[in-house]
């Protein structure tokens, strides 16, 4: 399918399987992305988000299965394909000896550009990620954190990529660094009208820059939709019940299983998902009352996604964050060098 | 092509920001020139021996250099993959051999220029090539070959064990074939009847053979087609062995 201007930056993918021996990393995954979108793909860590984004990347076969990305399959056009994408992986891939301009100009040259050409288009991309005054002799492997991100973005964009792949780009990263990356992933999307293809952890992320969300786990798309599409899924209003005890939380869950089924226990927390929450509100104070649970506080919100992650995939998105680094990098050398 | 040679000035220029992956190597074939040269040249008295010692020697230091020095292609690979550069160059439309080619060519490069280096040091020391200039050019083109083959058997290595330190291990397992030879005096001064079958076939045999017979005493056709036709042999072993290592790891899907 092409886009309004000619050329096409659809992703699609049919029954997408890839296991590793007989673990499914990814278990039969449909997708139909139209171009010129931002796709947010949600997931906790080994959910099989970098699986797929390897697959799609050619960088991986699928066991079964079929996808294109801008038109192109991935297993019989790798070629084409890797020349219409941009790709920026959870673990950036830097050389340390090299200089910015060095890793850019070079990046360039092999997507086809000349000297001159890729030349130019390094300083420009260093203007963009906002790397053009750091000291040019400055080699990559002294960059922070944040800085090395902002590099593999350029590294990513020396194409003008039509689809671009962002695995994770801002976990990591302090607060000023993500809203950076944020604030370019939708200029590329807006100004250049580039897919983008956003694999996340965290829900705040998804929410702001996606219009379309996909939710995995355990390599099976859970939920799909706009955000707020996934938000009215599970409910118009919540009520969030405050408890001292994490305890007092169970026994409330249990309590109220009368007044509705739809209801997640978090820590001290107890949220409970209704179509006009306010209604309820005296049925679970009594209910609670009746049972002799001590409630500290209560608030009616919106759902947010984090609700909508609780309730498809049984557990909290947040608390896996802090392994994603090292697993995802076991899994990353895995599956390149098999 | 144009990727190739991209990749390969890649490896080059950051092989000469590292001083410390190169200047050992040349030490140590410098080392055994002068060592072996000084400690061992009356063998050269002996009664039959052609030519100097210091044309009998030279090949040695050139073939250690060359074991040593292959090892830088297989260290550069690993440092890809470690960092995460290997990932990204395969992103790109780069041939993926070229992705393998490049780091195995630019240590072939650096160990030729360690051998012409030697070479130069050992006319220094007054060596004569037999064969002329075209010998000292042969000598050359024999080490960057030889230096091919080991750069193919160090990149698989890498691209196998994933390892720094074993696939530095497996090119130093490699060592001991340069003594498993003809390796001090000639053949006809051996008596240990083991070593001479060690000798017969150890591929570094034909290579010393070859070289010294342009260093020592002219162009010698048997030598020369045996050493080629050997280090030619070598050399496509362990380039399929990177091949089908490098087809694992990039899975060669363009």
């Amino acid at each position: 399918m092409a886009d309004h201007d000619g050329e096409d930056r659809t992703i699609t993918a049919e029954g997408l399987h890839r296991t590793f021996g007989t673990v499914p990393a990814v278990d039969g995954v449909d997708l139909h992305i139209p171009g010129g979108r931002i796709f947010g793909f949600l997931g906790p860590n080994g959910a099989g988000k970098s699986t797929l984004v390897k697959i799609l990347t050619t960088i991986l076969d699928p066991t079964a299965g079929k996808a294109t990305v801008a038109g192109y399959d991935v297993q019989r056009q790798g070629g084409k394909v890797r020349e219409a994408i941009g790709v920026a992986l959870q673990d950036v891939g830097l050389d340390p000896l090299m200089t910015a301009r060095e890793l850019l100009v070079l990046q360039s040259q092999l997507f086809g550009k000349s000297g001159e050409e890729a030349r130019r288009k390094a300083e420009r991309l260093l203007v963009t990620v906002g790397l053009d005054d750091v000291d040019p002799k400055k080699r990559a492997g002294a960059y922070s954190g944040g800085m090395k991100r902002r590099l593999d973005l350029a590294l990513s964009l020396v194409n003008d990529p039509r689809v671009l792949f962002l695995d994770e780009p801002t976990t990591g990263l302090d607060p000023a660094s993500r809203v950076g990356i944020w604030e370019e992933v939708r200029r590329l999307n807006q100004e250049l009208g580039m897919t983008i293809f956003l694999t996340t952890q965290y829900l705040e992320e998804a929410d702001r820059l996606a219009d379309e969300i996909a939710i995995i786990d355990k390599g099976k798309i859970v939920a799909e939709g706009t955000p707020d599409e996934l938000k009215r899924k599970i409910g118009d209003e919540v009520v969030e019940l405050q408890f001292a005890q994490c305890e007092d939380a169970e026994q409330a869950y249990d309590a109220l299983a009368t007044i509705t089924p739809n209801r997640q226990a978090t820590g001290h927390d107890l949220r409970l998902y209704f179509g006009r929450a306010a209604e309820n509100v005296p049925e679970l104070v009594r209910a609670l009352d009746g049972a002799g649970i001590r409630l500290q506080g209560l608030t009616i919100e919106q759902p947010s996604l984090d609700d909508v992650f609780l309730r498809v995939t049984g557990g909290a998105l947040e608390h896996e964050v802090d392994e994603a680094g090292d697993e995802a990098l076991a899994t990353a050398n895995e599956e390149v060098a098999p | 092509m144009s990727d190739i040679l991209l990749l390969i000035g890649r490896s080059l220029k950051n092989a000469l920001r590292q001083p410390a992956t190169i200047i050992p190597n040349i030490a140590i074939s410098v080392f055994f020139l002068f060592v072996y040269n000084s400690g061992l040249n009356s063998v050269a008295q002996l009664p039959g021996f052609q030519g100097t010692y210091l044309g009998f020697i030279l090949p040695v230091s050139i073939v250690s250099a060359a074991v040593g020095g292959a090892g830088l292609a297989g260290q550069t690979l690993i440092k890809d993959i470690d960092n995460g550069y290997f990932t990204k160059l395969l992103l790109t439309p780069t041939r993926r051999l070229a992705v393998i080619w490049g780091p195995m060519i630019a240590s072939a490069i650096i160990l030729t220029a360690q051998v012409v280096l030697v070479m130069l040091l050992a006319l220094v020391m007054g060596l004569k090539v037999a064969a002329g200039p075209g010998g000292f050019l042969l000598v050359v083109v024999l080490a960057f070959l030889w230096g091919m083959a080991f750069a193919g058997y160090a990149a698989f290595m890498a691209l196998k064990t994933k390892n720094a330190a074993a696939a530095q291990a497996a090119t130093f397992a490699f060592f001991p074939l340069i003594f498993l030879s003809y390796t001090f005096v000639p053949k006809q001064y051996v008596t240990a009847g083991w070593l001479k079958v060690a000798a017969t076939i150890n591929p570094t045999t034909y290579v010393f053979d070859a070289m010294r017979s342009l260093l020592n005493t002219g162009w010698s056709a048997p030598s020369l087609g045996v050493g080629f036709a050997v280090t030619f042999g070598f050399a496509t072993v362990t380039g399929i062995l990177a091949l089908w290592a490098a087809r694992g790891a990039t899975k060669l899907a363009s």
